[in-house]
This record gives C-alpha cells, structure tokens and sequence, in this order.
C-alpha cells in the first residue's frame, strides 16, 4: 500500500488550498485521498458501517461549510479527523446508542480499498479473517474513548500527539487510553473464542 | 503475523462510500473562498480592540490620581495587561505553523495564569496616592460599575475571535473560548487600570482582576457554540 503521512500530507495540502479557489475536481479528489482511512476510523468507532457511511458525508458537509477556516500551507488531515471524531461524538450523544449488536448483519470486515478507492483483496495480506473479526469484535467492546485511542494510534498509525490533537485531549491522557485500551484488548483476545458475535457497549464519550 | 490486532493493524482501508448527492449538489456551486490568516486576524483583533479600549479611556476619562502613583508601577502593571491581553489571544487565534487545529493546551495555560495571576497581583500590590479612594470591605459591592466596564470591554475582542474561529475549532473550543475571554477581561483591566482611582486590594483584585475571571468563564460557556457552527 503507497500510503505515506508525508505524501498523503503535501497532497492534502495542494488538494485543499486549490478546492478552497473553487475547484470542485480538488475537493472530489482530497475525499478520495483521504476517505478511506477516515471511512476506516469511523466504521471502528460507530461499529456500524450505514452510521459510518452518514458520519463521513456530515464529516465532509462540515469540511465544506468550514473550508474558510483552512489556513494554507497548514495539514488539513488532522483537522479533518477532529470534525469526524466531533461528528462522532455528537452523534452518539444524539441517539444515545448503549448498545450496539455487533454481528454478522453489520459485519465490519468487508472488501477493503487502495487510497485511490481501487478495491483490494485482503486475502492477499495473509490476514486470518477469523482472527480479524475476533479483534474487531474485542475492539467494539472497549469504552469508546479507549477505542478510539487504540484505533488511532494502533490501527490508523497516529503518533500519540497527533492522536491527542484529533481528539482534543493532552498527550499524557491519550496515552494512558491507548495503554489501557490496548491492554484490555489483549485480555479480551485472550479469553474469548475467536468468532462469537457479542453485544458492544459503548462507553462514556 | 498471529497477533489480531496486528493483523486488523496491517488491513488496508476499507472501500469508502462516493460522495453523497448533498455534496456533489453543492460542489456545483463551488465558489472561490478567503481562508483563514491567523496572524493577520491577530493583528486586526489587536488593533481594533485597543482602539475600542483607548476610546473608552478617553471617554470614562483617566484616573484621577495617576501623577501621585509610582510611574514604574503604572507603567510595569500596564504592560502586564496589555501582555495578558496579547498573550492569551495569540494562543486562542493562531495555531502552530503547518497546523489547523489550536494550541488550546497552552491557551488554556495563558487564560488561566492571566485569571490567577491579576487576582494576586491586584490583591498583593496596590500603591494609593492622596487622591485614590478606598472602598474597602464595606463599600466592594459599589464596584459593580468597574465590573460592567471591564466586561464590557471585554466583549469587543471576544466577539472579534468568535467571528474569525468560526468552524475553526472541531475540538478545544472551551479553553480557546475561556484565553479569548481572559485576553479580552484583560484588555478591560486595562483600561480600568488607566480609569479607576479605586485603589484597594480588595477592589483592584477581586473586580479588576476579577474582570478576567468572569469574561474567561462566560466566554467559554457561549463562545464554543458559536466558533464549533460549521465544523462542530
């Protein structure tokens, strides 16, 4: 995968400056730059992927409205992220969603995508889909807070600063999250069998 | 690779859904837009704020007993709240070079050192010169006025900063609200400070410093739904 913080920063730059001179083409191709990955952190952390699909098209509706705010020459991923992560939190205030079934209806694990939006064949990674939805099953169980640590720092590749500035929190507290989130997750993959769909709580936001 | 989390870690992104039709539609009106300069809108809060507070000073008229105080005290405590005014709205206004999102850690340090640090000052150190006046304990609700003043110059700034973070600020508006409020309760211990003869402890740090206190607070129960509007 061609990912790369540096690449994907420079160009997140260029795409945004040029969609805020009104260049439409910029905007579609900043949304397929960065989608995926934030498609990716939304599904992990709405644990429904209908309820991500909504929160990434508010998250971009709110980049657009605030697009004035954009200083140029400045990275507009982590700022994109904190309005996701915003428009998460929101969210679950609104419907106050306690619990989340986490089964086969919502399955998480499903056809994964290049940064171009080109389908991949995960099956080509050597990743044991049973071991996946086992992780992933053990993730959506955390506290949302602790979720949200681990997947920005374990699974999205955060530094534990850029994690904090997303979510708007110091560093020592993003790391005592990520620690206890990463913790309990070995725990629980420990434990439990490794497919048995189980009932999510969401935590305190 | 045997560890889950791993294995979920080494995943590719999933396939993200296309642009919805509300966006499309309104990538069909795209318009070219000013974007945010943070050091330019530091400059024009500054500039007008201080405008607005040199104006008020010249109407409530400079305080009486100015030539019996010390001119290094004067002067010393004047620049503190001209720094505790710039400071703070710096932290609030401009984030750190190649960033969007605010500094708000250390904004929220600048708010609550300006909060702490007039209070103790004004409580500490308050010469008195034969023209000063003294309300002392019995009289300190009389400084009401002194309070509306401050606050009232207060609102200049904040309202200023709230108009240039709007959709700014997706998290950390709290504290970015409560250092544009304790810059702008500064800027009104200002110009109390070059208006008010009150001179005791009591009145110079609970209500002048006190000013700092109550515009960080109110600022950062309003302000945040103001600058979230759009990105929040």
């Amino acid at each position: 995968m061609a990912y790369t913080a540096v690449g994907c920063m420079a160009d997140a730059k260029d795409l945004m400056g040029r969609y805020c001179d009104g260049e439409a083409n910029a905007f579609r191709e900043l949304y397929a730059l960065v989608s995926p990955r934030l498609y990716g952190y939304l599904v992990k952390m709405a644990r429904s992927r209908p309820v991500a699909d909504d929160l990434l098209q508010q998250t971009f509706m709110k980049v657009h409205r605030a697009r004035t705010a954009y200083i140029r020459g400045a990275d507009p991923v982590p700022w994109i992220y904190s309005i996701a992560h915003r428009t998460f939190l929101d969210e679950a205030r609104r419907t106050k969603r306690a619990v989340v079934r986490v089964g086969d209806e919502d399955a998480l694990l499903e056809i994964a995508a290049d940064l171009e939006g080109q389908t991949v064949d995960r099956r080509d990674d050597g990743a044991d889909p049973e071991l996946v939805q086992a992780a992933l099953d053990a993730l959506a169980s955390l506290p949302a807070q602790q979720r949200e640590a681990v997947v920005l720092t374990k699974l999205e590749g955060k530094s534990v600063a850029e994690a904090a500035e997303i979510a708007g929190t110091t560093v020592g507290a993003m790391k005592v999250r990520a620690h206890r989130g990463y913790e309990a997750l070995r725990n629980l993959l420990g434990k439990t069998p490794k497919t048995e769909p189980k009932t999510a709580a969401g935590g305190r936001q | 690779m045997t560890d889950p989390v791993d294995q979920l870690a080494a995943m590719p992104p999933p396939l993200a859904p296309a642009l919805g039709k509300d966006l499309e539609a309104v990538l069909g009106n795209l318009t070219p837009v000013r974007t945010r300069r943070p050091l330019r809108h530091l400059l024009v809060l500054g500039a007008l704020s201080l405008f607005y507070g040199a104006v008020l000073v010249v109407v409530l008229a400079t305080r009486r007993d100015m030539r019996e105080l010390p001119m290094g005290w004067l002067a010393g405590v004047a620049l503190g709240w001209l720094f505790g005014f710039l400071v703070p709205s710096y932290f609030a206004l401009v984030p750190r070079a190649g960033t969007m999102n605010p500094r708000w850690q250390v904004a929220a340090i600048a708010a609550v050192v300006a909060a702490v640090g007039f209070v103790s000052l004004g409580l500490a150190v308050h010469p008195m010169g034969p023209s000063s006046e003294n309300y002392g304990v019995d009289r300190f609700g009389h400084g009401h006025t002194c309070l509306e003043i401050g606050l009232a110059t207060a609102l200049m700034p904040v309202v200023i900063g709230a108009v240039f973070l709007r959709g700014a600020l997706p998290v950390g508006s709290r504290w970015i609200a409560a250092a544009l409020g304790a810059g702008g309760g500064c800027l009104g211990g200002l110009v109390l400070h070059l208006h008010c003869r009150v001179a005791d402890g009591l009145h110079v740090g609970l209500i002048h410093g006190g000013v700092v206190v109550i515009a960080a607070l109110l600022s950062a129960a309003i302000v945040p739904r103001t600058v979230r509007q759009g990105s929040g």
